[in-house]
């Protein structure tokens, strides 16, 4: 009886929960696709998404319907949800797979059992420390690294102190930009000198603004120029830069990634510039390729997907607007 | 330990759990796309295999919950050896040193979870409360606040070098062939091994009995002459060993050692030993039920997943079969009365 009654409950609230739901609408013959983020609530996720639909709207305009399914872990930023979703797509059987995966050694084993499930993964974002997969479509980050190490250069007219925080241990992406920031540096401008490149923000803005605090009350005084490699060290560095009065460009801040915040800064000129990615491109390129090589057409291993540079100068121009203010809307607008 | 009578309120209890596991799976089959997709070997397999850490978990968790406490550190301690092994197979321990050490670590901190509760006099709540932020921080330490990746530098041939144990750590949660139901991982067998003896060993042992009288009733058990210490603090090391050993198989699963992983595993271990029946005052509970928990929630998750049900739809559905199945506890004797009533008037 008391079964009877568990039972009832849940098939109550299976059919409401159903109800909701957006289900059938599997279309017979298209391909199923899905496209797994690290997350789902930043927007730089949003815009992979946006990216992807876009992807998928074009696809069915040229006669190849596709069925985008998005699914990120259920806690964010936690590997062993991230396998279980990849694991769960591979039991289910979709036709191929578009994976940012969290960790580049611990979704190893999900991707070499999706392909030999069969089912082709095309990785974007960030790398995978295996080759089982059809490709590889990110920024490239060292690129992205040198470009910010230019503007620091010419900003700072070939000399002068600078400062660059690392973001965390064991963070591939921000790591070859730091290394491509030092590199830049290094090879084109001799006459600045790196004061600190040693130091780590971590994960979080809190730890981030802590370290900043640090490292300026050791080389406040001296330091010309900052090279932030993500966007939560930018918004804290920048903070605390304007503790210490140095606000206002009188510290040229160099950043990474955008946001609400940074954005804003660089407005106000307290950053001098901003490294940004290309989420929208990197989505729809992700699904594009994965399309093509399940058409059985040869796919580069490796698709750059650009980094562009966001002064406060060039912000306004249509191309930058575009990428500041994805227009996600017009993808995700109905039916998210 | 005579079975409980056929129909009688115990037997009903006991059977709680598999019939709500039953009711899940029929609900699923009902629905077409569940239908074709869900009831696979395949998916079966996935389903096992993401079960066992929970369930390794939610046996040492039955033991101190029917005996009446609770370990909120078991997330941590799981996160806690993971790194362990991690560290263990870069030092180039072989497989059977690994295990054996790992476990032991995770024995230990149960060890000490036991120790201050019974000599200290202190609530487990609090006791385990503070073990769960004290192994977080010694696992981060341990793995200098980043994943431990050990180079496996051979394949699963012996050879001597560090890392040669990798591969055959790495085996316990492998799928060998991802599109059929054999063979299953080793660690299903072994989850499935550990089920059965723990069954056993807590239905039918001395030690076992004891657990029970010590949850329904500490003093009574004490004038009884049970060394109700001791036994409590076997009771926390034990069910801390579990916990290494689900610490091997979260490694296991990683194939690194990961000192952020597993936060809020307890309440889902917690969860899944409610669900199969067990009682937070103590005194009730069993293996067979919590292992059953942990794999109904492992089948809710992976249906939701594959009817595409947005993720907090499926956190609401799992928190709500909780309160459900713990509610039944309360409802029946309700419906029960319900029941009379309409008897005696007809």
């Amino acid at each position: 009886m008391k079964s009877w009654l568990l039972g009832a409950a849940c098939a109550a609230l299976v059919f409401v929960s159903g109800c909701g739901s957006q289900s059938g609408d599997s279309s017979g013959n298209g391909l199923s696709i899905v496209v797994i983020p690290k997350g789902t609530t930043h927007e730089f996720w949003k815009s992979i998404h946006a990216g992807a639909i876009k992807a998928k709207q074009e696809l069915e305009a040229s006669g190849q319907p596709v069925k985008i399914i998005w699914k990120g872990p259920l806690k964010e930023d936690d590997r062993d949800e991230q396998i279980k979703v990849v694991e769960n797509f591979i039991a289910r059987g979709v036709d191929g797979m578009v994976l940012a995966p969290l960790d580049d050694k611990a979704l190893v084993r999900p991707v070499e059992t999706a392909d030999e499930a069969g089912i082709p993964v095309v990785i974007i974002d960030s790398g995978l420390q295996t080759d089982k997969y059809a490709s590889f479509v990110s920024t490239d980050n060292a690129l992205g690294g040198r470009m910010g190490g230019a503007r620091l250069g010419k900003l700072l007219g070939g000399k002068g102190n600078v400062l660059l925080l690392r973001y965390a241990v064991g963070s591939a992406s921000t790591t070859k930009r730091e290394q491509g920031f030092l590199d830049e540096i290094k090879e084109n401008f001799p006459g600045i000198k790196v004061l600190s490149s040693d130091q780590y923000a971590g994960a979080t803005r809190d730890l981030a603004y802590t370290a900043s605090q640090n490292l300026l009350s050791r080389y406040g005084n001296e330091v010309n120029g900052i090279f932030c490699p993500n966007e939560s060290v930018t918004v804290s560095m920048t903070k605390a830069v304007r503790d210490i009065g140095k606000g206002g460009g009188m510290v040229k801040i160099i950043g990474f990634d955008t946001s609400v915040q940074s954005l804003r800064d660089l407005k106000s000129g307290d950053v001098a510039g901003l490294v940004v990615q290309n989420p929208v491109k990197m989505g729809y390129l992700g699904v594009m390729t994965l399309v093509e090589h399940l058409g059985g057409k040869a796919v580069a291993k490796r698709i750059d997907t650009g980094v562009a540079l966001i002064t406060s100068e060039n912000m306004t121009e249509p191309d930058m607007r575009e990428l500041l203010n994805p227009p996600l809307e017009k993808y995700l607008g109905t039916g998210n | 330990m005579n079975f409980p009578r056929l129909g009688s309120r115990e037997f009903l209890k006991a059977v709680r759990p598999f019939a709500g596991l039953f009711v899940v799976l029929l609900l699923f089959a009902l629905d077409g796309e569940l239908r074709s997709l869900f009831f696979k070997g395949s998916n079966f397999k996935m389903i096992l295999t993401q079960t066992v850490i929970v369930a390794i978990g939610a046996m040492g968790m039955t033991m101190v919950i029917v005996s009446g406490g609770i370990d909120l550190s078991a997330g941590s301690v799981v996160a806690l050896c993971s790194v362990v092994t991690a560290r263990l197979i870069e030092q180039g321990h072989g497989l059977a040193a690994v295990l054996t050490f790992t476990v032991l670590a995770g024995g230990l901190a149960g060890l000490a979870n036991g120790g201050i509760i019974t000599t200290v006099r202190m609530m487990p709540f609090i006791v385990t409360l503070g073990m769960m932020g004290i192994a977080r921080g010694i696992s981060k330490w341990l793995a200098n606040n980043q994943t431990v990746n050990p180079e496996s530098c051979c394949g699963a041939d012996l050879c001597r070098c560090p890392g040669f144990s990798m591969e055959s750590v790495k085996q316990f949660m492998a799928y060998e062939s991802p599109l059929t139901f054999f063979p299953l991982p080793d660690g299903v067998w072994l989850a499935l091994g550990l089920a059965v003896v723990m069954a056993v060993v807590l239905r039918s042992t001395v030690f076992g009995r004891y657990v029970f009288a010590i949850g329904s009733n500490e003093d009574t058990a004490r004038l009884c002459g049970i060394r109700v210490n001791v036994n409590k603090v076997a009771i926390y090391a034990l069910a801390g060993a579990f916990f290494g050993l689900a610490g091997v198989m979260q490694f296991s699963r990683l194939t690194q050692g990961d000192p952020s992983v597993a936060i809020g595993l307890e309440l889902q271990i917690i969860a899944a030993v409610v669900i199969g029946g067990a009682s937070l005052s103590g005194g009730a509970g069993s293996i067979p039920g919590s292992v059953i928990g942990a794999f109904m929630m492992a089948c809710l998750a992976n249906g939701s997943g594959i009817k595409d049900w947005p993720n907090y739809m499926q956190e609401i559905i799992i928190g709500v079969v909780i309160i459900l199945a713990v509610g039944m506890d309360k409802v029946e004797p309700f419906i029960q009365r319900l029941f009379k009533r309409q008897s005696s008037s007809n």
